[in-house]
């Protein structure tokens, strides 16, 4: 995916949801992780990289910085599980469909 | 309101669908920003800029982040606003 990121739209951006994706951002950083939504006001994407145990490092990069973002790999249901229940309240997951 | 256009029925389904995703991909992006409240968050700006915070909101169309503790290299400053025009990325952890 070249430039245009923020003019995608939700269609579009639901599609990257759940998978390993590395977004060029700015003149010289690149990010790697689970996306897990796409801010459709700003076009921010929340990134997800989980370390051991239950940990895990999330970095938003701002859409308006984005420059480049590329799929690496499909999630896996054990991922997509662990990505959907990150933030949410127990009481209401639902899983988004990508 | 009135439909200027007369719009078959195909779009009005890919509008619900749109505004479906809109929504999902929304709430999450809320509950995220829910969950940073209080935490300490590393921003990195233009020029290789990177500045520690302890975060504390956002506005809604996310112009401003407000912080506290924000770590410049002249000082620490109590309470502050960040533009986030001028913010590339930021990380925090869970």
């Amino acid at each position: 995916m070249q430039c245009g990121w923020p003019l995608l739209g939700p269609l579009q951006w639901i599609r990257y949801v759940n998978k390993l994706v590395k977004v060029k951002a700015g003149k010289d950083e690149e990010h790697r992780g689970w996306l897990l939504t796409v801010d459709p006001v700003s076009a921010s994407l929340v990134l997800v990289n989980f370390g051991e145990g239950e940990g895990a490092s999330v970095q938003v990069v701002m859409g308006h910085a984005v420059e480049e973002v590329e799929v690496l790999q499909e999630a896996n249901e054990e991922i997509t599980d662990r990505l959907q229940a990150s933030f949410l309240p127990p009481r209401n997951r639902t899983r988004l469909d990508p | 309101s009135i439909p200027t256009s007369a719009g078959s029925e195909s779009d009005a389904e890919q509008l619900q669908e749109e505004q479906h995703a809109r929504s999902v991909l929304r709430e999450t992006f809320l509950r995220c920003l829910l969950s940073i409240s209080n935490k300490k968050v590393q921003f990195r700006m233009h020029e290789k800029v990177k500045v520690d915070a302890t975060f504390g909101a956002s506005d809604i169309d996310v112009l401003n982040f407000q912080v506290s503790d924000l770590h410049t290299p002249i000082g620490v400053q109590k309470e502050a606003l960040i533009r986030c025009q001028d913010v590339i990325s930021f990380t925090f952890d869970v």
